[in-house]
């Protein structure tokens, strides 16, 4: 008898532990799916101190310091404070988070995932470090405000009925929703920046990008399948192209850590149980373009065949494929046209995959020039017939994000 | 791939009209049609900046474009220089004068295999134009040049003797203010 005792006394610690193990791991997963570090960090700080500026048409509001720190970060939060945080947008002294905190999808966090991440978040080291002052127009600058706003809007994300809908559908429904927040980008705000949730990720525009939709057909008509988008979200890359602009980070924060289980859920969720077929769009030939995209050809031959190849056909781990890519068959020219502009920085994916700078070509291109680029480039392997006019050509190029 | 008519001003001469292909590379046309082989193919991809040109805008400003993926076309109507055109010549048609950038690379033993050396010269060719209209600040001279070389990748002898030579080259052309 004695000897059990012992033995239970030396196993329950034991058994506390790994419980305590598995809360910090979960903990640790769901701040990532839930892509916290992408705004409570700044490049080269340290994880979750805050500091990143996110500015919003209103003005530059920072990401705050979410570690330990009594004075600076959370230190002083309860599990309750936390949730309510999270959850509410109340910080621990009853005044208001502004709504770049997007408690909008996270009130839909279940409440032990907000102890978990808690959990996490209050074993990591605590660092001294102020957030800086977030200074917005009037009345966004008063806290007071934001009550009246969010009631005003009422722009809480409300689940779809999950009946009848299979368990990885409702897996990712959580994931899509909830944790990833993702309908934070990929709705479009009214001139107030409230999410239009009659518009529920029906894509939004972010920084001079647009932040495509996500609806099952819109997806389907832009090529993709179930498959190739869990794959787009596990490695960042895909035959239809790869991340970039601000989803680059969230490859690099949150989805490339995710079980592949979890990518498959959320590209269920968006496509559907019975996704429709992704469209094949073939490569139009020359002859059949209309004579501002025959011109823009040899604009296309001059600067971007050097990497993307004469019949768009992309080079391995240095520049992706035209034929097929989905950024050509966006409704809207704006990507394709600010990517041309702006170029894209050297990418890291997973693994040992890399793709090499892109230059931008802005001082290459006049407005004339850029329309017919813009023409071949979407006749030819978009499935985008629609004339774009040099006013919409030269309105674009001037709503440059950054 | 069809063939269209290419002219161009390379190293203050006519070229052309010539037909080339429409896809074919600025670097290929450099080799192949004008025997112009200073400019050399490195990565072939934009990477390592050993075949970059001067192309020299009409506001008289100049600048670096990779040769190995710019497609000849690109440069019709325009000016631009290579390699080849920085020395002087004699009457028959010799090197008789490295233009000061291509002496000082050679006095400080600036690379070894060379393969990169014209687009290093290129470059800080461009860093010296742009400092000879507008002279740089000493404390952001270290920077400028950072920018102008920077992109350029050199796999033997390492980039201090080019830096070095590059600081003195601007140096001695009086291209530093004090600040």
């Amino acid at each position: 008898m004695k000897n059990i005792l012992i033995a239970a006394a030396l196993l329950l610690p034991l058994a506390a532990q790994a419980a305590d193990k598995q809360l910090l791991e979960r903990g640790k997963y769901l701040a990532r799916a839930a892509d916290c570090v992408a705004c409570h960090s700044v490049e080269g700080g340290a994880e979750y101190a805050g500091g990143l500026p996110l500015e919003s048409p209103f003005g530059t509001i920072y990401g705050t310091n979410i570690t330990p720190d009594k004075q600076y970060g959370i230190g002083e939060y309860s599990a309750d404070d936390f949730y309510r945080a999270v959850a509410e947008g109340e910080r621990r002294d009853g005044s208001k988070l502004y709504p770049a905190m997007p408690y909008t999808s996270y009130h839909l966090l279940k409440r032990e995932d907000s102890d978990a991440i808690y959990a996490y978040l209050m074993r990591l080291e605590p660092i001294a470090k102020p957030s800086p002052q977030t200074s917005l127009s009037f009345p966004f600058n008063v806290r007071f405000g934001l009550g009246f706003w969010n009631m005003l809007y009422k722009n809480r994300v409300q689940l779809l009925p999950a009946e009848g809908k299979s368990e990885t559908w409702q897996r990712g429904q959580y994931l899509v929703e909830a944790l990833g927040h993702c309908g934070e980008c990929h709705t479009p705000r009214n001139a107030l920046g409230a999410l239009q949730q009659d518009q529920r990720l029906q894509g939004g525009v972010l920084l001079g990008y647009e932040a495509p939709s996500l609806l099952a057909e819109d997806l389907a008509e832009r090529g993709w399948s179930t498959d190739d988008l869990a794959t787009f979200l596990k490695h960042g890359i895909s035959a239809q192209g790869s991340m970039f602009n601000e989803m680059y980070p969230v490859l690099h924060h949150s989805t490339q850590y995710l079980p592949l289980d979890d990518h498959q859920a959320m590209a269920t969720y968006l496509l559907g149980d019975q996704p429709p077929a992704p469209r094949k769009v073939s490569a139009v030939a020359f002859e059949q373009l209309d004579d501002s995209a025959q011109q823009g050809r040899q604009h296309y031959l001059n600067l971007c065949a050097g990497c993307h190849g004469v019949a768009g056909e992309g080079v391995p781990h240095v520049a992706v494929a035209m034929d097929g890519n989905t950024t050509l068959r966006l409704n809207e020219a704006r990507n394709l046209l600010r990517v041309i502009d702006d170029g894209i920085k050297e990418q890291q994916f997973t693994g040992f995959e890399r793709m090499q700078p892109m230059p931008g070509f802005s001082d290459k291109l006049d407005d004339g020039q850029m329309r017919d680029l813009l023409h071949y480039l979407r006749q030819t392997w978009g499935g985008q017939n629609a004339e774009l006019s040099p006013q919409q050509v030269s309105q674009l190029r001037s709503e440059k994000g950054h | 791939m069809a063939k269209r008519l290419l002219s161009m001003i390379i190293n203050s001469q006519a070229v052309g009209p010539l037909e080339v292909a429409d896809d074919l590379m600025m670097i290929d046309f450099l080799h192949e049609y004008l025997n112009l082989t200073g400019s050399r193919l490195g990565c072939g991809q934009g990477v390592c900046h050993a075949c970059v040109a001067i192309l020299d805008k009409p506001d008289g400003t100049s600048e670096e474009v990779r040769t190995c993926i710019t497609g000849a076309h690109f440069f019709d109507g325009k000016r631009i220089r290579t390699i080849e055109g920085h020395a002087k010549r004699d009457a028959q048609g010799e090197v008789s004068q490295l233009n000061p950038i291509q002496q000082k690379f050679v006095d400080q033993f600036a690379f070894q295999c060379s393969y990169c050396t014209p687009g290093y010269v290129n470059a800080a060719t461009v860093l010296v134009e742009k400092l000879q209209r507008q002279p740089v600040k000493r404390s952001e001279l270290e920077g400028e040049i950072e920018d102008a070389l920077g992109k350029h990748i050199c796999r033997c002898t390492g980039y201090v003797r080019y830096y070095n030579a590059a600081r003195d080259v601007v140096e001695s052309l009086g291209l530093v203010k004090e600040g």
